[in-house]
């Protein structure tokens, strides 16, 4: 008997444990979760978690981290069995595929009472297109912009006698500095690996070319312009200087970087502030400039970077969720977003205060020329999405990864590219 | 059957399905409801947001038409091949040394069951990182150039090797318990006789510990053909060796959660069952030959 | 005489043979984590030199620093200890029981319904991620213990493992033991499960195990980086640093003390209490 009741004891503990503990994420009235996924931006959301609870004491904003990949699995999982969080970011990504599936509420009059214009007026075109749905609404509160930039080792520059990238810089200096670094260090030039914002849609924008047509109905990896941009980049890791792929498939380039085993690379402003406190020993020894320009384009001045940009959405049943929208409304405000900036995570997307994101690296003793990022936003180009993104994106990866490796020669990959981009069109219209 | 039961068997009766109601619950929720949705997504076309139509068996048509299918289907049989033959001998050979008499049996037992402590996350990582063709101390060891993990005729083998490493304690623990159940006079009267070791071997634990070993042999094969987070946490997605090495639940991965087609990724996960279902009933037919249950 | 001479040799050179393949063993299993340890006390730029030198040049902590303030390793920890206490608390009660009954008692549809335990043990558990998690979600009660424990509840695996161990118990030890009076949860928890402890012993420590590796799971039910269990937290740090293994080896290093030592505490009861079965 005793047997029996120490084991009914014991599920009696279990059970008791699992209610107190199972209590999470209920969302009562004065609560708001917002989910993001950069585990590097969680403290500047919750300074603006914050900011929000000091005027409005009644309403408490909890922030959950995810990261990148569950992220995605979870949300639409979320959106399936109708459970999304109160507020979350939405990737360009995605944006299209859940706004045009009536996902995500319609901000497009959340300012409406204070000022029509408000998005239009505070707000970059760039900026508002990563948040508008295929119908041209607006589906998030625009969050954040970015640009990438040419990241750069100084004293390997030094060693080979070549001046510092400027904003003079052609392709044609990227790879004679970088033959000139390997020659005389040894080290590798600019990493040039099989990424898509970080990498080749930045060559292929420079070239006058494109990924999808202005109307999203088609792919242009069959525009002469892009294919030619798409050689020059490949072609890059047939030189001595650059690594290739079967090496960044296991050693990723910004670690190649950091560690000193190459001269450049591509970056995105959001990583910058992580690099500057991840490795304390390079402080000073590298620095950032504005993307080399196509030396002779097919069209246009040779000049672009992708820029990308988040932004703050919330589910279609909370169209007329007072207490989300305000929230929502603090986040697009010049206040919500001046302390985004002074986090120092990303750039705010409103007009006017990038310098709150640049001020934030006056922490370091070493002045970084980050306002390189803020320079390119002149000639930014918007990153390539459409609503079957999702779905050709990683067979894109695959195909391009093929060409790397040599399995199918590049005209074919790129006609394989181009083909696998408009069937997904296609099926996506269908 | 039709029989009417006594009071006795009755009672019986309805303490059997008190005892098992959790379990038979638990698994009806947690199991067999999503396995029959995905059955149901296996003959459909899914579209995002659990939106899908029934389109009869042209998933599977699809997946039979695919060659990147048939070469998954491949890479799963050769990781289990890889692994499992190797695995169990290396095991049943670590069993048996720490089953007889030397000294330190209990710091070596603790040596070799150490990888079932450590996250599976960190041994895919160290391992990662031994095996860099660049930067790694296994080349530096063997002092040759070998892209381990980005050479399609090696990265399985890499992997299998990772995988055999952290099972082998897992294995050897459960075969050591069939050990430890042979009686010792056994041995005593084979030593009378003038048996030699390896014949001992052959005569008596072999077929003393079948049972066991039948069991853990079930256990390694179900999992090696439900391989997936080794591999995942071995070669990225960026690695072009990729289609070289994944297996059938990676390819259900990428379909499913990064791709987005949830009905043929669907098809996937149902070949996988009926393939490990066919494995299984061979292992269970074959069993009689080898396995001996009357000691 | 001689004959006497060549068994005493060859059984000499059988333990040399014994104890060189142990030791050989040894440092296969061993030598990942001495190279973790030694790794993770090089900066990023001495881990990449080629080629790789051995001992690091100067000793450095700071990977140590990055990985804790990467991830709040206190909740990992106790995450991790709750998530296996309840998934073994429930694999042993709910699969004795269950075991058992499927072991020693008669009812009608007993094959079909063992056929569903088979049959759970073949299919991968990838599929049941999403419908899982959106049970949980609808009842929000995601991000919580519960939430990581909700797919061992229960164990097809521990059900088919006990059964076996109760088929290996004759028939008359219950009858004997209960000639009168006894019913069936009697029989159960005062004759028989008592008699199976190494099982149990064994299927905790497989349950443990299989728990404490889960790593896609706790990802996708449990958003908070608090409420993570160490597998998917380091695999979040691998998010972050990529490929900086100086500091992705700190953190499996820190992941890994706790258990380690529980283990060189328990190891000895661990083995034990797995081969007891000796005997029977």
């Amino acid at each position: 008997m005793r047997k029996i009741a120490s084991i009914l004891a014991l599920v009696l503990v279990a059970a008791l444990a699992f209610s107190f503990t199972g209590c999470g994420s209920k969302s009562s009235d004065g609560t708001i979760t917002m989910q993001i996924w950069d585990t590097a931006q969680r403290d500047g959301m919750q300074a603006l978690a914050d900011a929000y609870h000091e005027i409005n004491p009644d309403v408490t904003v909890e922030i959950q981290v995810t990261s990148w990949d569950e992220y995605w699995t979870k949300l639409e999982a979320a959106a399936t069995s109708n459970t999304l969080p109160d507020v979350f970011w939405m990737h360009t990504n995605y944006i299209l595929q859940y706004a045009d599936n009536g996902m995500l509420a319609d901000l497009s009059g959340l300012y409406d009472e204070e000022d029509p214009n408000f998005y239009t007026s505070h707000y970059s075109e760039v900026s508002l297109s990563n948040a508008q749905g295929s119908d041209g609404k607006i589906y998030g509160v625009p969050k954040d912009k970015d640009t990438v930039g040419l990241v750069y080792n100084k004293e390997m520059f030094d060693a080979a006698g070549v001046a510092y990238p400027d904003s003079t810089w052609t392709w044609d200096d990227l790879v004679s500095a970088s033959a000139a670094i390997y020659e005389a260090t040894g080290k590798y030039g600019y990493m040039a690996y099989a990424d898509d914002q970080l990498g080749y849609w930045n060559f292929v924008y420079q070239n006058g070319g494109y990924i999808l047509n202005e109307d999203k109905t088609a792919a242009g990896f069959d525009q002469p312009a892009t294919i030619e941009a798409m050689k020059f980049y490949i072609g890059l890791q047939d030189n001595e200087w650059c690594p290739d792929q079967v090496y960044f498939a296991e050693t990723a380039p910004g670690n190649a970087f950091f560690s000193g085993q190459g001269a450049m690379f591509l970056e995105g402003d959001w990583n910058i502030m992580s690099e500057m406190k991840n490795y304390p020993d390079m402080q000073g020894k590298w620095d950032v400039a504005v993307l080399p320009a196509c030396p002779n384009p097919a069209s246009g001045d040779g000049r672009a970077t992708i820029s990308n940009g988040l932004c703050y959405a919330t589910s279609a049943n909370n169209q007329n969720n007072e207490t989300v929208l305000d929230f929502l409304r603090f986040l697009g405000s010049e206040e919500g977003q001046r302390i985004q900036g002074e986090s120092g995570a990303a750039i705010p997307a409103y007009i006017g205060l990038e310098d709150t994101w640049v001020s934030a690296f006056d922490q370091f003793d070493y002045d970084l020329n980050v306002e390189a990022f803020i320079e390119m936003f002149d000639y930014s180009v918007q990153s390539v999405n459409d609503k079957s993104r999702p779905n050709w994106k990683s067979k894109i990866t695959d195909e391009l990864l093929k060409i790397y490796g040599g399995t199918v020669d590049i005209d074919t990959g790129l006609a394989n590219m181009n083909t696998i981009i408009n069937d997904a069109i296609a099926e996506a219209a269908a | 059957m039709k029989q009417k039961l006594t009071q006795a068997e009755k009672r019986e009766q309805r303490w059997a399905y008190l005892m098992i109601a959790p379990t038979i619950l638990g698994l009806l929720i947690l199991n067999y409801y999503p396995l029959l949705d995905t059955i149901r997504l296996s003959f459909s076309k899914t579209q995002t947001f659990g939106k899908s139509t029934f389109n009869g068996i042209e998933n599977y048509i699809t997946m039979f038409s695919t060659p990147e299918f048939w070469k998954a289907t491949l890479n799963t049989i050769w990781f289990c091949v890889l692994t499992v033959p190797v695995g169990m001998a290396v095991a049943l050979l670590v069993a048996l040394l720490l089953n007889a008499k030397v000294r330190f049996k209990s710091g070596f037992r603790a040596i070799y069951f150490l990888p079932m402590v450590v996250a599976p996350a960190a041994v895919a990582m160290v391992w990662r990182w031994m095996f860099n063709g660049q930067y790694g101390i296994i080349n530096t060891i063997l002092g040759r150039q070998v892209n381990w993990l980005t050479d399609p005729s090696t990265a399985l083998i890499a992997c299998a090797i990772v995988a055999i490493w952290s099972a082998v304690g897992y294995d050897a623990v459960l075969l050591l318990s069939g050990l430890q159940n042979i009686s010792r006079t056994y041995y005593e009267a084979a030593d009378i006789d003038g048996a030699s070791k390896i014949r001992q071997f052959f005569s008596i634990t072999l077929p003393m510990i079948s049972p066991t070993l039948f069991v853990t042999l079930i256990m390694r094969m179900m999992a090696s053909l439900k391989v997936y987070d080794l591999i995942y946490m071995m070669i990225d997605t960026s690695n072009p060796v990729l289609p070289d090495v994944q297996s059938l639940m990676y390819l259900f991965y990428r379909e499913a959660f990064v791709a987005g087609n949830k009905g043929y990724a669907a098809a996937i996960c149902m070949w996988t069952i009926l393939l490990i279902g066919l494995v299984t009933i061979i292992q269970f037919i074959g069993q009689k030959k080898w396995v001996n249950y009357d000691v | 005489m001689k004959n006497e001479q060549s068994l005493r040799r060859s059984m000499l050179i059988g333990k040399l043979l014994t104890y060189l393949f142990l030791i050989a063993g040894s440092i296969v299993m061993i030598f990942p984590f001495v190279w973790m340890i030694l790794t993770s006390l090089k900066t990023l730029a001495e881990s990449m030199q080629v080629p790789p030198t051995i001992f690091p040049a100067r000793a450095v902590l700071e990977n140590f620093t990055y990985a804790i303030t990467s991830l709040p390793f206190v909740n990992l920890y106790i995450n991790t200890i709750l998530l296996i206490f309840f998934r073994v608390l429930c694999a042993v009660v709910f699969s004795s029981m269950a075991g058992y009954a499927f072991a020693k008692l008669n009812f009608r549809f007993k094959n079909l319904l063992f056929s569903l335990i088979l049959i759970q043990m073949m299919m991968p558990s990838q599929i049941f991620t999403i419908p899982q998690y959106q049970m949980l979600a609808k009842f929000s009660l995601t991000n919580s213990i519960f939430a990581l424990v909700f797919p061992g509840l229960v164990s097809a695996f521990g059900t088919f493992f006990l059964r076996q161990s109760y088929m290996g118990i004759p028939d008359e030890i219950g009858e004997a033991a209960c000639l009168d009076g006894c019913n069936q949860w009697q029989t159960f928890t005062k004759v028989m499960a008592p008699l199976t402890g190494a099982s149990v012993a064994a299927l905790t420590v497989f349950t443990a195990v299989f728990a404490y590796a889960d790593l896609m799971w706790p990802l996708v039910v449990n958003t908070d980086i608090t409420m993570m269990t160490l597998s998917s937290g380091l695999a979040t740090l691998k998010g972050q640093f990529t490929t900086n293994y100086p500091v992705l080896m700190a953190g499996s290093l820190l992941a890994m003390i706790p258990m380690l030592v529980l283990y060189l505490i328990f190891q000895k009861q661990f083995v034990e209490g797995i081969s007891m079965t000796g005997g029977k």
